[in-house]
């Protein structure tokens, strides 16, 4: 119910900003074959007629929590600082080895605050020497205009009128899916995507919480 | 006796019980020996079966302690490990999450670390609690004591079997940091594991509560694991033994084997295989030999049934037959058309027979025609015929004027008359014990002591005289009322050593006597004609003095007798006159 309501409530909220003139919205909805939502895809717009980009605002967080990355997917622009605070109760070592940035973070202790900022786009892999499952991934992209699908897999991005090349990745997807776009002022547009998946191949968490299944 | 038990009275029975008992015996072994056989080869094949088993479990006990070990070595060179153990004071929480993060990598239950003297630092929460780690303490000790670079052993963690091993943490080697210790269940799944391989079904099992057995891990049903836990318990084998265990009512070859365990709590590992699954192949064959023994046995059955009524069939016929023989019926014949022993049988049985009726038949015609004597001494055939020499008494009896007589009646007559006085004196003298020799016309020629010796001879001769002339008056008696003649004879007896035997050719013989007292006792009977003797019966001494007691006899005088010098006595039986007859002494 909810599903089918949405688009109309974007609809109604896309003719109150065609009002004034103003940033168009693009509306993604990111399904699997079956029908199912599909949460973390990441959407990116990239503008096409040499716009000019804003600087990164914000800074970003990766937190640690519960022996687990929160969250499991980040999406920031490049030059952006991220922040990595430890609200654990156990110590944490967070490394990536991906191109896009290579670092690591030795053990540190909850309530430390690292922070390291991201200057190349791409996408960087976090992990914990210590805790093998714990898995995370930071999207750096090139632009402002970004958005990732929440659990009823719906995003939003508000981005000036233009031509786009539309970015869509996903952590289970073996190729970004990209198309160009056309933003009109003050309209909502909406673009469905059928996504198909790999396996979730996630480590499980072993010992801490249960009893391993023994007696 | 005990034959006696069995007394048949049909020989198909007899023979059906032989055939059959014997297909039985035979077939009965065969099944016997096949199915020991089986047995003993199950249990054998079993047995190897269950020392692979033994073999693959140690086998694979000890890659699982080389396993754990390398995992165990690979960890405590991981960099971060080593970084969070370098940390003072030590982090034993963030140690522990560590800790679980390796569960994973090295696919353990349990991950322990210890000090370089024991202290437990960190354990991954399978462990309830330090009164666990007592195991791992002694294994450290242990190592440490003898320098090894690694210690393994069974041990109970919470009360259930798990093989343990420790690896130092080297930094750098040969310093001891730490100890790295890794216990890996000897569980279900274990069990379950090492069935795949071996085939064979696998029981753990421990008598650490005193006597009573536990189960520690089984692929076999609860109830079956208990019974196997409880087998032998209170014995403690030090090697590997192998016996049948019942479970359910079903034979398991079983091996125990015991385990080496820290501490003093017992327990092993028992390998079994079903022998009834080991069989089961060989019930096939077995099934196969009592189905060929069964059908052996019903064709023996049929067989001898057959071979009994071929035999017992004939049998029965000639039984029939013999009963009909012995009775006298010698017209039936056997018809068995066959070529064996039985069919030779009813071909002499019937040659027999015939033989019998042949007999017969001339014991009826020699009866005629010799003396029932004579004929019964040759169908006896104990009678010497080659002649012999013995004490006979003759007797000739002869017709007066037989012939002057004979021309005053018609031939048919004459004959009829002669027979019928023939008759009545042959049937006198035989009833006396006489032999009619031969019949010489109207003339009698009768022995007495031959061809049977007799002592008592010449009374009977005399006796038979006497009748024979009671015999004529009585005949003549009888003439008279017919209105015919009168009859006379004279009877002469002498009794002498003569020759006695068959004379004649080879074809045709006549047993008979000759010499001189024969022709005496013919002379005597000649000399009745005289009527200077007046008596129709003239004896010869030699007669009289064989009697035991001599009659009143009237001596007629001498008379000589050709070839003899001394002339013989001869008497009259009657004492007085002629007129007195001759039968009346």
């Amino acid at each position: 119910m909810n599903i089918r309501r949405l688009p109309i409530l974007f609809v109604l909220a896309a003719a109150t900003l065609a009002a004034a003139p103003g940033p168009a919205t693009l509306t993604i909805h990111a399904r699997s074959p079956k029908g199912e939502p599909v949460a973390d895809a990441v959407v990116s717009l990239h503008p096409l007629d040499g716009a000019a980009v804003p600087p990164p605002a914000a800074a970003g967080e990766v937190a640690q929590q519960n022996q687990e990355f929160t969250s499991y997917v980040t999406v920031v622009q490049a030059g952006t600082r991220v922040v990595f605070p430890n609200k654990d109760t156990v110590q944490h070592h967070v490394y990536s080895l991906s191109k896009a940035k290579k670092f690591e973070l030795p053990l540190y202790n909850p309530g430390q605050n690292e922070s390291i900022v991201f200057d190349t786009p791409g996408l960087v892999t976090l992990g914990c020497n210590i805790h093998d499952w714990m898995l995370a991934y930071l999207v750096v992209v090139p632009t402002p205009w970004f958005a990732k699908t929440d659990a009823q897999g719906l995003a939003t991005v508000t981005a000036p009128a233009g031509r786009y090349r539309l970015e869509l990745w996903h952590p289970r997807l073996s190729a970004a899916l990209t198309q160009e776009i056309t933003l009109t002022t003050a309209t909502t547009d909406q673009r469905d995507f059928a996504l198909t998946l790999k396996p979730d191949r996630r480590i499980r968490r072993g010992g801490a919480t249960k009893s391993g299944g023994y007696r | 006796m005990a034959f006696r038990l069995f007394r048949f009275r049909h020989f198909s029975r007899q023979l059906l019980l032989l055939l059959a008992g014997l297909i039985a015996v035979v077939q009965v072994s065969v099944y016997l020996l096949v199915t020991r056989a089986n047995q003993r080869n199950a249990r054998e094949h079993i047995g190897q079966n269950l020392q692979v088993g033994a073999r693959i479990f140690q086998s694979t006990i000890r890659e699982q302690i080389a396993t754990l070990a390398g995992s165990a070595k690979l960890m405590s060179n991981d960099y971060a490990t080593r970084q969070l153990l370098m940390q003072e004071p030590l982090d034993r929480i963030t140690l522990k999450s560590n800790l679980n993060s390796y569960l994973k990598r090295v696919n353990v239950p349990v991950i322990t670390i210890f000090s370089p003297e024991g202290e437990p630092l960190a354990l991954t929460d399978y462990l309830l609690g330090t009164e666990n780690v007592g195991p791992f303490r002694y294994l450290i000790h242990k190592a440490g004591e003898q320098d090894m670079e690694q210690a393994s052993d069974f041990a109970y963690l919470n009360g259930q079997l798990h093989l343990l091993v420790v690896v130092p943490l080297f930094a750098p080697y040969p310093n001891i940091a730490a100890w790295f210790g890794l216990a890996y269940p000897i569980d279900a799944k274990f069990a379950g594991t090492l069935k795949e391989i071996t085939q064979l079904d696998v029981t753990f099992s421990s008598t650490e509560d005193g006597a009573r057995p536990r189960v520690l891990a089984s692929t076999l049903n609860p109830d079956m694991a208990g019974m196997i836990a409880g087998y032998g318990a209170a014995r403690t084998t030090s090697a590997q033994d192998i016996r049948t265990v019942t479970l359910g009512g079903e034979p398991y070859v079983t091996l125990f084997l015991p385990l080496p365990l820290l501490g003093d709590d017992p327990a092993r590992i028992a390998l079994q295989r079903s022998l009834t699954a080991e069989l089961a192949p060989a019930r096939e064959l077995e099934n196969v030999v009592l189905l060929i023994s069964l059908t052996a046995l019903a064709a023996a059955t049929l067989a001898a049934l057959w071979i009994a009524r071929g035999v017992s069939q004939p049998v029965q016929q000639l039984a029939a037959h013999t009963k009909l023989v012995a009775a006298g019926d010698y017209s039936r014949r056997l018809d068995l058309p066959r070529e064996d022993e039985l069919g030779q049988l009813a071909s002499a049985f019937n040659h027999m027979t015939a033989g019998l009726a042949e007999r017969d038949r001339v014991r009826d015609l020699l009866g005629k025609v010799v003396s029932p004597e004579i004929a019964t001494q040759l169908l006896q055939s104990d009678l010497q015929l080659g002649g012999e020499e013995r004490e006979v008494t003759i007797l000739f009896c002869d017709l007066r004027d037989f012939t002057t007589f004979s021309e005053r009646l018609a031939p048919t007559e004459v004959l009829a008359l002669l027979n019928r006085y023939l008759d009545r004196m042959s049937t006198i003298i035989e009833q006396h014990g006489g032999v009619i020799d031969k019949y010489i016309g109207d003339a009698i020629m009768a022995l007495f002591g031959a061809p049977v010796a007799a002592a008592d001879a010449p009374a009977r001769a005399i006796a038979a005289a006497r009748d024979m002339a009671h015999a004529l008056d009585v005949l003549n008696r009888e003439l008279a009322a017919e209105g015919k003649p009168g009859l006379a004879f004279g009877i002469g007896i002498n009794t002498a050593r003569v020759v006695a035997g068959n004379m004649g050719s080879r074809t045709r013989l006549n047993y008979t006597v000759i010499g001189d007292g024969v022709n005496l006792a013919s002379r005597l009977e000649s000399l009745t004609k005289d009527p200077a003797y007046g008596t129709p019966i003239i004896v010869s001494e030699a007669t009289l003095s064989a009697l035991p007691a001599r009659p009143p006899a009237r001596e007629l005088g001498e008379v000589q007798v050709k070839g003899k010098a001394k002339a013989v006595r001869i008497f009259a039986l009657t004492a007085k006159g002629e007129s007195t007859p001759p039968y009346l002494p």
